[in-house]
């Protein structure tokens, strides 16, 4: 017999592991097209909720206008980012030197630091403490059916993930640009020869990245009504480990370990104190680097 | 191809050890003695991840997690079993050897951003492993009261005395940092880093000379841990997050990936910036993040880089082997 307050948390670890899914949805799309990691992913998260805290106290916007502006501030920062970290580095479009091992570890270096003066700066501004969202705002009531207790918040996390996906999905499958972020992460070269303008790929998805990114942020932070300038950095790390254990490329594969990360976390919750539960990402993301290097849906090394 | 009587590293030796000594008792004030062993830390540890991600080229977030054991060691020890510092030394080098060469070898199959990013893990866990196991390391009230420096039975008082210590154990590190970054061996591992199929097929074991140079620059770390927590007397989970690693990495980046003189340059860099800016306000972390942006966009090879630094030691050392020049026929 299971009883209803483990089934509670699992569907919390769901709900969070969505969130890591989502935030790996941005790294995963990057790694495929420029086999590089953005590591100032976790500060397009941390942007979009400090986007709705400002839209919730500073400007008193109601809910319905705060989206716009987080998916417009996300929009920006995430072409903000690939013009700073990414662009520079560029300097030539073809496959090698597109890929090379020089340019992935100076973009590395780059969006890391980039991160860091993100953070810093709202660091200083906001004096590094924890802020809270106004109790208006907040999806704090809660939900209960089948003897699951969550709170709307967490049903809201899995809601606008499920519908963040299938934007997703119909955008990769059914626009041209959409179209065009598939042709050059399966074939940069081919893509080329078909006329493809490769960074007008490479900022649309680091624009795609970061909406979904700073919605995410925008969601939890409406869940759970804090904000803060380091709550980026452990949800990029475990979306990195979502990211790898999904295999790299793949993206039902970084949505599914996401989910895994998250209730492996819940999981942990039940049995651990929590503040040892923060190693369970990292436990995995080292077993998996170490046993299964190709991730666990891999489908081919990119 | 020598020039007689210049020697690079005699000419390092005698400033380490003799004009910056008279340059700080003509300041005569214990900050900046204190300032200098700072710095002198920070170069063996910015020298010994210049070994892993210069020479070796695997860009590591993990200063932390050996550095740390280090000084945890050094505090256990000496805080309950009323160690003498070189007991600790040799215990912080046994157990970071033991430690790095386990991490090492299930680490270094893996390369470039996998190899940064499971450090990174590392560096993180060893911080929440650091807070969080209170029996052992206190928790975040951290240990207080480290004993300073003995050494045969002498205790070391004032700054001059511990400035020595600490500029001798410098020294000592950067020379054997040196001997096996400008050696067969250094070039070895740099054409594993260049191209490891390539270096395979000339019969190098590439995987085991990867563990070795993560061991060596775990051990070397952990005896600077030491030397942090006998000078400074006080070490808490605070010195050991994961932002410091990112410093160290800086410094060597800024300095020059690869080089020697580059890592002393960047471990001068990395203490004496933030001091500077200490009138501002608490800036560091972004001044770092600023430094590294525009060190990797603008001086992508450091301030010292690597082929300065290799023809500099070649020139340095000419008798040995290492540095003869051949002739192609």
């Amino acid at each position: 017999m299971i009883d209803t307050f483990v089934l509670s948390q699992l569907a919390i670890g769901v709900s969070v592991g969505m969130t890591y899914s989502i935030v790996a949805i941005g790294l995963t799309l990057i790694y495929r097209v420029l086999s590089a990691v953005n590591f100032a992913h976790g500060e397009v998260y941390t942007i979009g909720a400090f986007t709705t805290l400002i839209g919730a106290t500073a400007l008193k916007l109601p809910l319905w206008a705060i989206v716009p502006l987080v998916l417009l501030v996300g929009a920006a920062f995430g072409w903000g980012i690939e013009r700073a970290a990414f662009r520079p580095f560029r300097k030539f479009t073809d496959e090698a030197s597109l890929k090379s091992r020089a340019v992935r570890e100076a973009t590395l270096l780059s969006s890391f630091a980039l991160g860091l003066v993100v953070r810093e700066i709202l660091d200083q501004v906001y004096h590094g403490e924890w802020l809270a969202i106004p109790q208006e705002y907040l999806l704090s009531n809660p939900v209960s059916f089948g003897g699951i207790h969550l709170s709307a918040g967490e049903l809201a996390i899995g809601v606008v993930s499920v519908v963040m996906l299938a934007c997703l999905q119909f955008m990769l499958h059914r626009t041209r640009i959409g179209i065009a972020i598939r042709a050059v992460s399966s074939n940069l070269i081919g893509a080329q020869f078909s006329g493809i303008d490769i960074n007008r790929v490479v900022v649309a998805v680091f624009i795609v990245g970061s909406l979904l990114g700073a919605v995410a942020g925008m969601v939890v932070s409406l869940a759970y009504g804090n904000v803060q300038s380091f709550m980026g950095l452990t949800v990029v790390i475990k979306a990195f480990v979502a990211m790898v254990i999904g295999g790299l490329t793949s993206l039902p594969g970084a949505v599914i370990a996401g989910i895994l990360i998250g209730v492996a976390e819940a999981t942990a919750g039940i049995f651990l104190p929590s503040a040892w539960t923060e190693m369970v990402a990292y436990a995995m993301l080292l077993l998996t680097l170490l046993f299964l290097p190709q991730g666990l849906f891999a489908r081919r090394r990119a | 191809m020598s020039r007689s009587g210049v020697s690079v590293r005699l000419a390092f030796a005698i400033l380490l050890l003799a004009l910056v000594p008279a340059l700080l008792a003509w300041a005569g004030s214990p900050y900046f003695g204190r300032l200098a062993q700072v710095v002198l830390v920070a170069i063996v540890l910015t020298g010994a991840l210049n070994l892993l991600t210069g020479t070796a080229g695997l860009l590591a977030l993990d200063t932390v997690v050996f550095y740390g054991l280090g000084a945890y060691t050094a505090a256990i020890l000496s805080v309950n079993a009323g160690t003498s510092f070189l007991v600790d030394v040799a215990a912080a080098v046994v157990l970071t050897s033991i430690v790095g060469a386990i991490c090492g070898f299930a680490l270094v199959r893996l390369t470039s951003i996998f190899f940064a990013v499971a450090t990174m893990a590392l560096a993180i866990s060893f911080h929440t492993t650091v807070l969080n196991w209170g029996d052992l390391t206190r928790g975040p009230m951290g240990y207080r009261g480290i004993p300073p420096v003995r050494l045969f039975g002498h205790a070391v008082g004032g700054w001059l005395e511990s400035y020595y210590v600490t500029a001798l154990f410098c020294l000592i590190a950067l020379f054997i940092m040196h001997r096996v970054m400008h050696s067969f061996y250094g070039n070895a591992v740099r054409a594993i880093r260049e191209d490891e199929e390539c270096a395979l097929s000339l019969g190098l074991r590439t995987r085991l000379m990867r563990v070795q140079v993560y061991t060596l620059h775990a051990a070397i770390m952990g005896a600077a841990g030491v030397l942090y927590a006998h000078s400074n007397q006080f070490i808490g989970p605070d010195n050991f997050v994961m932002f410091e690693s990112a410093l160290v990495l800086t410094g060597v980046i800024v300095g020059g990936i690869g080089s020697l003189p580059g890592a002393v340059i960047g471990g001068i860099v990395m203490v004496l910036l933030p001091e500077a800016l200490r009138e501002i306000g608490n800036l560091r972390a972004l001044a770092f993040g600023i430094v590294l942006f525009l060190s990797i966009l603008l001086l992508p090879r450091g301030l010292f880089s690597e082929v300065r630094a290799l023809a500099l030691f070649r020139r340095d050392m000419p008798n040995s082997p290492w540095s003869r020049r051949r002739r192609v026929p």
